[in-house]
């Protein structure tokens, strides 16, 4: 078994078995379902669909999973999105593409450093910390555009997000694609990576091992902002408009694709690689219930049971001592 | 010398009356754990106005005896009976209704709940009235408990506001509260009352409990002998899961009680003492004046190549604490580490494993193994330079493997394969990957705090033999262990601490091992 080449693949057992099947079972029920409501929904054209519709939550997702991987969790990625695209939009016309991404990226990290810093030196749970973040963000958006979307000339932005270079696949899709094959060697080819799933896994060993635990934690959430503002500068691009409501469906979709994914909230398990999977199932979910005219009342109500479903079946219960 | 007394209950007298019949009998009790068997055969019975007191080694038995008596543990075989009644408890609450209650050494109070509401936690039957609770005469009640105790604490109080001592009281009031809710007379098991009092509490504490015999019986388990010879009446020894002897107190001195409790034969075999070396003159390591207030107060070694220095003490010696400052683990407020002239940063486990110290900490599931993770990310978590590959320092998966691998055969690693899930493995193999973490490292120095806990005895005996390897091969250990045939087995020399202090430093040369009783007297 040593002989097997190196792979991404952790083997622990029924439990993790069961947590990469069942989204995988998911998908193919899901896409046959749909399919045999409307036929159109399996075509080349409405995968591009999906894609276009989940990029930018797949790189939220991202970003949410490496938090989540260290066991804490950060509730600001949706509105830090809508910061960044924002802000995207301002700059972009006087500094070009190159300035609106190092404003979201730097902005995205910024906010990272604060949640990550507050998280660790105050020890202030993160729930907590980001709940804060999340309305300090919105209010900062809000102030900042006056509620309005902010438009702005450059149609280099859009043309990079939405053209396709490759395959015919929009440009945005591969961008996703990339992030979620970096954030995934990341995590199993470097120290970085086997240090996030230590802290997740078992805080103690890792400090006992000589991990400077808060330095990697706070990365983590450093990493995840840089991550939600890169994803805001893409969905600007996309959208050709900076919106102060686009996040809005981010952070709930984010945190169900997660889990589905199988990367447990109490940390140390799954991957960019599970949430890759995650992504796909709310992905073909939201889109064939749009295809399938189901009403939007009715897909939150669906998107919740399915949410609560899936954890069901797949939290680590051994992890708690009580399920509060 | 009772300001008020309850209506049909007399005043408590001042001496206990004489022991009456038995009202807590245990015949035959066994329990065995997946890792290793805790009881076999325990007998033993407590009269009515005794004290008895249960003492032995960590590991004899004494905690799942309490267990199996409160009914939280179900014992395998064996019966026990209640004023001449068997009884069978499925549940903590049977045990309750008949009478029996626990003090536990972390206490069952809730901090942010009054006093009088903890008293009567999961009873308030008694108080409802059309769902609600009649707070009044709650308070009220519980008051008269507390006086009839005379435990000056007000019903009211919030327990979190309390000193240690108190809570320990109204702890023990919490029990007497059954006898007003049941109609019995309460069975209290005391489980070390006193580790944390102070020696004027604790005498406070024992001097009531007199007082309260006349009201109920009592099990006392405790480290401190002392206390046993002050409280109790009779003694009941338990020894690897048996009982050694029951007896009056008066019939055994403090040494009689330290060799029922050790007495064994040690077998030498089994600590592979025949190739125990002599350590080098070469010191690695030294510490001097290491404190910490309230664990350690001024401790100085010095570890040599080669050499197993054991460390010896009760539960709250400060040994744990020593292992873990010694290892970076933990700050100490006073004192230092050295290695090879450089003077450790205090509480770095960074700078410790920079300096080549290795730390097998005791509790492994939680400190030692990540158990979520395969065995090859457990292993090679400090090692991670030495499976990284090219410009990038990727980790490779194949050396993570091979290096695993590696290591997995050296120590006879039992497990599937180096991505098997660290929690399918056996405790033992679960400790032999906490050892390789650091042996893949080439450490020169090892602390070990425990390493035999909860292992089985094959387990322990591929520890062991580790261990000479590791010191055969120059390397220094720091031994601390609750087991006594361990230490004097393998160790080269023993320090004993005593109340975070060294009380004795006890040789421990191959041909001339001493007994155990010379160690336990520094102990205790």
């Amino acid at each position: 078994m040593a002989d097997r080449p190196a792979s991404a693949v952790k083997t622990m057992g029924d439990l993790d078995l069961r947590t990469i099947i069942l989204p995988l079972v998911a998908i193919v029920v899901l896409i046959a379902y749909f399919t045999y409501i409307n036929p159109l929904f399996f075509s080349s054209a409405n995968a591009l669909n999906i894609g276009r519709q989940s990029a930018v939550l797949l790189m939220v997702a991202l970003a949410g999973t490496v938090v989540i991987l260290i066991g804490s969790i950060d509730l600001s990625v949706g509105a830090l999105v809508t910061l960044a695209g924002i802000l995207a939009a301002l700059t972009v016309d006087r500094f070009g593409v190159p300035g609106a991404i190092l404003t979201g990226v730097g902005v995205g990290a910024l906010v990272g450093l604060i949640n990550g810093s507050l998280v660790t030196m105050l020890r202030v749970p993160s729930f907590l910390v980001t709940l804060g973040m999340l309305s300090i963000l919105s209010g900062v958006t809000n102030q900042i555009s006056q509620g309005q979307s902010i438009l702005f000339m450059d149609s280099l932005l859009p043309d990079i997000v939405n053209g396709s270079v490759v395959l015919g696949v929009p440009n945005v899709i591969w961008f996703a694609l990339i992030a979620t094959a970096v954030l995934t060697v990341v995590a199993f080819r470097t120290k970085l990576g086997r240090y996030l799933y230590a802290l997740g896994g078992g805080e103690i060993v890792a400090a006992h091992a000589g991990v400077p635990v808060t330095f990697y934690k706070i990365l983590a959430f450093v990493l995840a902002g840089a991550i939600c503002g890169l994803a805001g500068v893409m969905l600007t691009g996309q959208v050709g408009a900076g919106t102060p409501t686009a996040g809005g469906s981010l952070l709930l979709n984010s945190i169900a694709a997660v889990v589905m994914g199988g990367t447990a909230l109490s940390g140390g398990i799954g991957g960019p690689h599970r949430t890759f999977l995650g992504v796909l199932v709310i992905a073909i979910l939201t889109n064939g219930m749009d295809v399938t005219e189901v009403n939007s009342f009715t897909q939150d109500i669906v998107k919740g049971v399915v949410i609560i479903l899936a954890v069901s079946l797949t939290i680590d219960r051994s992890k708690y001592l009580f399920i509060k | 010398m009772i300001a008020q007394t309850v209506a049909g209950r007399p005043d408590i007298p001042d001496d206990p009356p004489p022991a009456g019949a038995p009202v807590l009998e245990l015949r035959d009790i066994s329990k065995t754990y997946p890792d290793a068997r805790a009881l076999s055969g325990v007998s033993f019975v407590l009269r009515r106005h005794q004290m008895l007191g249960l003492v032995g080694e960590n590991g004899a038995g004494k905690s799942t005896l309490l267990s199996i008596i409160n009914g939280t543990v179900r014992p395998d075989t064996g019966s026990i009976a209640i004023n001449g009644q068997a009884v069978r408890f499925g549940h903590p609450t049977e045990a309750a209704r008949n009478g029996i209650a626990t003090v536990f050494q972390e206490q069952g109070l809730i901090p942010t709940l009054p006093v009088f509401e903890n008293i009567f936690l999961g009873r308030e039957q008694k108080f409802t009235i059309a769902g609600g609770l009649r707070r009044r005469a709650m308070i009220a009640e519980a008051r008269s408990v507390l006086d009839e105790l005379q435990v000056d604490v007000a019903p009211t109080a919030l327990t979190g506001s309390l000193s240690f001592g108190e809570r320990q009281l109204v702890e023990i009031a919490k029990a007497f509260a059954l006898g007003r809710i049941y109609p019995v007379e309460p069975i209290i098991l005391l489980d070390e009352p006193t580790s944390a009092l102070s020696d004027n509490e604790a005498a406070k504490l024992f001097d009531g409990i007199r007082r309260w015999r006349a009201r109920a019986s009592f099990v006392l388990v405790s480290h401190r002998l002392s206390d046993v010879f002050a409280a109790c009446d009779e003694v009941v020894a338990l020894k690897d899961g048996q009982v050694v002897d029951q007896r009056p107190i008066g019939s055994i001195d403090e040494t009689g009680l330290h060799e029922l409790i050790v007495g064994r034969q040690r077998n030498d075999a089994y600590y592979r003492e025949a190739s125990q070396r002599e350590p080098a003159s070469a010191i690695v390591l030294r510490a001097a004046g290491l404190a910490k207030p309230g664990h350690l107060r001024g401790v100085s070694l010095a570890l040599r190549e080669g050499e197993i220095l054991g460390v010896a003490g009760v539960l709250g010696s400060g040994k744990s604490t020593l292992a873990r400052i010694v290892a970076g683990a933990e700050a100490q407020s006073d004192g230092d580490v050295v290695v090879a002239g450089a003077r450790l940063r205090r509480g770095s486990r960074r700078d410790a494993i920079r300096h080549g110290i290795g730390f097998v900490p005791a509790e492994r599931t939680v400190a030692g193994i990540i158990g979520t993770d395969t065995v090859d990310w457990n292993l090679t978590l400090p090692n991670l330079k030495q499976i990284a590959l090219g410009v990038l320092g990727l980790v490779s998966s194949r050396r993570s493997r091979a290096l695993t691998l590696e290591w997995m055969q050296r120590l006879k690693v039992r497990a599937p394969g180096p991505s098997a899930a660290c929690r399918t493995l056996s405790g033992g193999n679960q400790q032999k990957i906490v050892f390789a973490k650091w042996l893949a490292r080439g450490v020169r120095i090892l602390v070990l705090d425990d390493p035999g806990r909860g292992l089985d005895v094959g387990a322990k005996e591929d520890i062991y033999s580790l261990m000479r390897e590791i010191a055969d091969a120059g390397a220094a250990v720091l031994l601390v262990s609750d087991n006594l045939p361990e230490l004097i087995g393998l160790s080269n020399r023993i320090m004993v601490l005593r109340d975070g202090a060294v009380s004795a430093v006890v040789e421990a040369p191959r041909d001339a091992k001493p007994r155990e009783v010379d160690v336990v007297s520094a102990m205790l």
